[in-house]
């Protein structure tokens, strides 16, 4: 009996094959996810208008969106930066921790009477960039650098990693930068060196414009620069690479240095720009949650700005939905973990064709069995 | 004679590619049978399948005349057929009789019976005479005895038939004559052994019977008293079709390579030994040579893909040995290598970015990419070497292997380098392909370029070389000079059979030497 579906030797990869079978996993997520709201005795279409209205229907929802979306897309940039030239680098956590410890201590310099005193923003901001920046990408050069030299495993030290970024800011927070009070964390920022706000009326920062810029610079450099060019070989196929010239080593040391820096500009950002201090848990599980961000994107520098704003959006929908339905924030977990298990597998799709000349006959078939009847 | 196992009409496809192309082949209980081909020529495949690691495409198998299926390795296993792989797959920090047991469950309930599983295994070890000890932590075992662990292992599990996939590539020679009294032994106790190798000298030493594979076919199997080494050879290599390659007069300029004295080793073992020679401007040097001979490791060495032991390799009398990769592209060198999907392209990229492919700094336009250069020299290359399959901007990987070739050739013809290292050009090639990617290496040759051509085919060598190095367990036996009047030679000294009788062959020699070593 011929079979319905065909199996390919080689999966269909045309942007229609990608977006129709990506499409079909979001729509199958929310399909499943429309269950639970169904438990909670909410109509899934008004569960999912809600979810939307809030962070892209309002502009004080508007704001949060973008507020989120900022450090998600950083994160997102460094994870692909890495692991497109084959450094499966997991440490964000402690880039994203570190990077918002570099900026934060620069910025209670500059407070009155601290060492530098005050400084323009024009001038504390290409600093503060450039600190964090250089912070985050020795953190995680570090690890590129075990791996290329000494074999170590990527992934297991760049986990472990993050635990120590985590501990090292417990110990600023409750000690050296420690404000006054019974909470360990650190004083208010100073104002002059938060991100300025963009959206009147609104929470959304400056840090989406360097996120946008970031996604703007990490395309150009792995699409139209003879460097990217090489980490993307490196990162397909390092004996190729090595074949072509490319030194392997340098340029994966120089991925994992340059991702670490923008993992880092997801911390300066959400210190500068969100929490304006410094505390356990600022990352707030951002330097993991960029990752799925990055794998939704496909590892595409441009698609992250919007899949970050949409990521970001539904946190914020959540929220919303619980304080004004009940319901659960949780199921946006559901709904956001489901899109990522659907989009990824989704790729098998890719890897069968319809026989439409069986599904033909079958339907033939089957009316034949009517008329018969 | 009773049959114990057949497989027949055996059909598997890759992408791209047929490994196995209606592959049929019998193995009779208590026969050493040896599968013969160069690499990429199915025969792992094949026996991936009988070991169930991989599903056919289409065939059947049978034992005792009974078809069986087979979907995983632990069906083949419970049918009595193991695999022993090329790389061992052990626990270093097990004691050989855990590795034995792992995964087998044996024992009373959730409890491992080691002691009763040592037993067993000290008694398969006496009978075979393998002088394994159970209680040895296979970390700190040699490869020889490591291998012997892997043999119980499947003897335990009371396998009828062995595979060996390339076993005596990791041994010593004193460790192989070892194995190979164990796999006599095992003969005698009635169990089948298939060897997958492609070292002639072993299969005529320990085989009945040999079945030979080329580009997925089985050309035939012969019992080792109705065929010679040679013949083998010529089977392994050879092509059917006879082609003829017209070639201009030689005019040949200043050495463009040496090499001195290289010695290349590989974790202690040595690959290449004191290899001297020189390509000069508009010469085809050809080295001449079964797989595993050394070729591979001498030409990574050259572009320094590899460290080099000893030696010097210059370059138009430059001195490059310790160079960089790309400062050896800089200086001048191309290479084709015998991988075209491992190795020369990258193939998940498009045919325009592997048009690049190690000219990236040169496609250029101020700080970024010259796209627009690059897709025009992808294009040129199509045209030119009449590549076709797949538009420019689609996936190499798409390229069917002749094609991807001619992908991978132009480019590096084209580059304007002064030596050109090409290996194994046309393995896999069907026979039109072969002959542009001859008139090409012939026109590189009458632009003044050096080639240095590495290849196992004799025809090809025969064809294109000025000069034909016979490369035989990392030694050059002989360099001929063309025309070539001494072409039975060549291919004697090619299986590493000195001809001339009566004097003592180097082959022998060498062998000798590396035992009192």
């Amino acid at each position: 009996m011929t079979k319905l579906f065909e199996r390919r030797l080689i999966p269909a990869d045309s942007p229609g094959a990608v977006a129709s079978t990506t499409a079909l996993a979001l729509f199958a997520a929310m399909a499943v996810t429309a269950i639970f709201f169904l438990y909670y005795g909410a109509s899934p279409v008004q569960a999912y208008f809600g979810l939307f209205h809030e962070p892209f229907g309002t502009l004080r929802g508007f704001g949060y969106s973008l507020v989120r979306a900022a450090p998600l897309a950083l994160v997102a940039l460094g994870t692909i930066v890495s692991w497109r030239s084959g450094f499966y680098y997991l440490g964000f956590e402690g880039c994203f921790i570190m990077g918002a410890a570099a900026a934060g201590w620069l910025s209670l310099l500059t407070a009155p009477g601290a060492l530098l005193g005050p400084v323009p923003l024009a001038i504390f901001l290409p600093l503060v960039i450039l600190f964090s920046l250089t912070v985050g990408g020795l953190w995680a050069g570090l690890v590129a650098f075990i791996r290329v030299r000494l074999g170590g495993n990527e992934v297991l030290i760049s986990l472990m990693s993050n635990y120590v970024a985590r501990f090292f800011l417990q110990y600023l927070v409750s000690g050296p930068l420690r404000a006054p009070g019974s909470l360990p964390e650190s004083p208010l920022l100073p104002r002059d060196t938060w991100l300025p706000f963009i959206l009147p009326g609104t929470r959304g920062h400056a840090g989406i414009l360097i996120a946008v810029a970031a996604a703007l610079f990490v395309w150009v450099l792995l699409e139209k620069l003879p460097l990217g060019y090489e980490l993307v070989v490196t990162g397909f196929n390092p004996v190729a690479a090595r074949y072509a010239g490319i030194e392997v080593d340098r340029r994966m040391v120089f991925a994992g240095f340059f991702a670490g820096g923008l993992g880092a500009l997801a911390g300066m950002v959400e210190a500068l720009g969100s929490q304006h201090r410094l505390m356990d848990g600022i990352s707030g599980s951002m330097g993991f949650v960029g990752i799925i961000v990055a794998l939704l994107s496909r590892l595409n520098p441009l698609a992250v700005i919007p899949v970050a704003l949409i990521y970001g959006g539904m946190s914020v929908g959540a929220d919303a939905m619980q304080r004004r339905a009940s319901i659960p924030s949780s199921i946006t977990f559901i709904l956001e973990s489901l899109a990522v298990l659907l989009v990824l597998a989704s790729d098998i799709l890719r890897f069968y064709k319809p026989n439409f000349s069986a599904l033909r006959l079958s339907k033939l078939r089957a009316s034949g069995g009517e008329d018969s009847a | 004679m009773k049959h114990t196992l057949e497989m027949k009409n055996i059909v598997k496809r890759f992408p791209g590619v047929i490994a196995n192309d209606h592959a049929s082949l019998t193995i009779h209980a208590g026969e050493i049978h040896a599968l013969l081909g160069e690499n990429g020529a199915g025969k792992s495949t094949l026996m991936q399948i009988l070991y169930g690691f991989h599903s056919m495409d289409s065939g059947d198998i049978f034992i005792d005349g009974k078809r069986i299926q087979l979907s995983s390795p632990k069906d083949a296993i419970a049918l009595g057929i193991g695999m022993v792989h090329q790389e061992f797959m052990l626990v270093p920090t097990f004691s050989v009789v855990e590795n034995i047991v792992l995964g087998l469950g044996q024992g009373a309930g959730p409890m491992l019976d080691l002691p009763k599983a040592s037993s067993k295994t000290r008694e398969l070890s006496d009978r075979f005479g393998m002088a394994v000890d159970p209680s040895a932590k296979v970390g700190s075992l040699p490869m020889g005895v490591r291998q012997r662990v892997e043999i119980l292992k499947l003897l335990y599990q009371d396998a009828r038939l062995l595979i060996l996939d390339e076993p005596t590539s990791v041994l010593t020679s004193g460790e192989k004559d070892r194995l190979f009294a164990v796999l006599r032994e095992l003969r005698k106790s009635g169990r089948s052994i298939v060897i997958v190798t492609h070292k002639l000298n072993e299969i005529m030493e320990l085989a009945d019977r040999v079945t030979v594979m080329r580009d997925g076919l089985v050309l035939g199997t012969k019992s080792i008293q109705s065929t010679s080494q040679q013949e083998l050879a010529q089977l392994m290599v050879g092509r059917d079709v006879n082609l003829h390659a017209v070639k201009p007069e030689a005019c040949f300029g200043d050495p463009v390579l040496r090499v001195e004295q290289c010695v290349i080793d590989e974790g202690g073992i040595e690959k290449v030994h004191a290899v001297s020679f020189e390509v000069r401007a508009g010469e085809i040097f050809g080295i001449a040579g079964v797989d595993g001979n050394g070729q591979s490791e001498l030409v990574e060495a050259i572009l320094h893909l590899r460290k080099i032991k000893s030696g010097r390799v210059f370059l138009a009398g430059t001195d490059v040995t310790h160079m960089s990769v790309a400062a050896h592209r800089a200086k001048g060198i191309s290479y084709v290598p015998a991988d075209r999907r491992g190795v020369g392209s990258v193939a998940e990229m498009t045919i325009a970015d592997n048009a690049v492919l190690g000219l990236q700094r040169r496609y250029t336009r101020g700080l970024f990419r010259n796209m627009r250069d690059s897709r025009s020299s992808a294009q040129q290359l199509t045209e030119r070497f009449g590549i076709r399959g797949a538009g420019i901007d689609s996936a190499a990987g798409k390229l069917s292997g002749g094609n991807l070739q001619k992908l991978i050739l132009g480019r590096e013809i084209t580059s304007g380098a002064s030596l050109l290292i090409v290996e194994q050009p046309t393995r896999g090639l069907d026979v039109g392909a072969v002959e542009s990617i001859w008139k090409e290496l012939l026109r590189a040759r009458q632009q003044g370029k050096a080639v240095l051509l590495i290849s196992a085919e004799m025809e090809e060598l025969l064809n294109l070389a000025d000069r034909i190095a016979v490369l035989f367990d990392g030694r050059i036996m002989s360099v001929f000079d063309a025309p070539f009047e001494s072409v039975d030679r060549i291919g004697l000294l090619m299986a590493g059979i000195a001809s001339s009788p009566g004097s003592t062959s180097v082959a022998s020699q060498e062998t000798e030497r590396d035992q009192t070593l």
